[in-house]
């Protein structure tokens, strides 16, 4: 009786330490990239971004993500437009420096995930789920993510325009295991 | 007279490239900004020279009109025309690999007033007062 009791003990223990493993921490490469799109010839990208990755594609509820991207870092091209983009009218740089998406909750979603988190953009804040994939190589991977952002739901610019509402963004990041 | 035009357009083209290539180093030295897989050598000699000679034609063509006022007219025009070649150096869009295009402008905009320049120094040695 004593045996199996220490036996039950020892599987429960087992299975409390698995379930609670944490996940595994990744560090961003330096090419990863962050594009957008917003109709017409509005596009480009941003070229800095800082982050910590936690995740375990076996238990994604364990896993977090923190990514703050540079709005200072915009490059469509032509710098007319850039100068325009981190202006007062759009991003407001100067006052509003960095984009943040602070994930809350991770799940598994058909082939790929979703990570519900609060997206802060232009100095408001805004929950939002996002759908990503990733691609596990053992040391390496590489997470992917295709989604839109309303602009006027963070007033970014003013509606209308040239700029179309909805910004395709598309994310590709490759990182590789601490 | 078109002969010596089109040396004229040639020479003054050669020269405004030359000076446009020295000046790309120097700003690219300077300012580190680099826009070399953009404004390539080639490309620089080659619309130097192609711009210089249509410049050559188009004074050959006043000079018929004209008479003598061809260089006033000839002179205000090619600066107009470098005026406006501005423009689109403004709303040029580099690939996005290319860092810091506000620079860009900083670069090519003397650079479109060379042909003039260059053809201006160059001209009394191919064009005689009057002709």
């Amino acid at each position: 009786m004593k045996k199996s009791i220490f036996s039950l003990a020892a599987l429960l223990s087992l299975a409390a330490v698995l379930a609670f493993a944490p996940a595994t921490n990744w560090q961003m490469t330096d090419k990863y990239t962050v594009r957008f799109t917003g109709g017409g010839e509005v596009g480009g990208i941003f070229k800095t971004m800082k982050g910590a990755i936690l995740f375990d594609d076996q238990h994604p509820e364990a896993s977090s993500v923190d990514l703050t991207i540079d709005v200072a870092s915009i490059n469509t091209g032509n710098g007319l437009m850039n100068t325009h983009a981190k202006s007062a009218e759009w991003f407001d740089a100067g006052q509003y420096p960095v984009i943040k998406f602070t994930s809350k909750k991770i799940v598994k979603s058909g082939a790929g995930y979703q990570v519900t988190g609060d997206m802060t953009i232009h100095g408001v804040k805004k929950e939002m789920v996002l759908p990503f994939s990733f691609q596990n190589g053992g040391g390496t991977g590489t997470f992917s993510a295709k989604f839109n952002i309303n602009r006027s739901d963070f007033h970014v610019g003013k509606p209308g325009g040239d700029v179309d509402e909805n910004i395709k963004l598309e994310v590709v990041l490759p990182v590789v295991k601490k | 007279m078109l002969k010596r035009l089109l040396l004229l357009g040639v020479i003054s083209g050669v020269l405004a490239g030359v000076v446009a290539l020295i000046y790309q180093k120097i700003y690219s030295s300077s300012v580190g900004a680099d826009f070399s897989s953009v404004v390539k050598p080639v490309g620089v000699m080659i619309s130097n020279i192609v711009g210089c000679v249509i410049a050559a034609l188009g004074y050959w063509i006043l000079s018929k009109w004209l008479k003598g006022k061809t260089e006033i007219v000839f002179n205000f025009v090619f600066v107009i025309l470098s005026f406006a070649s501005m423009l689109p150096a403004f709303a040029a869009k580099l690939p996005l690999t290319v860092n810091s295009p506000e620079l860009f402008p900083g670069l090519v905009i003397p650079m479109h007033f060379f042909p003039a320049l260059s053809w201006s120094t160059l001209e009394p040695l191919f064009i005689k007062n009057g002709e």
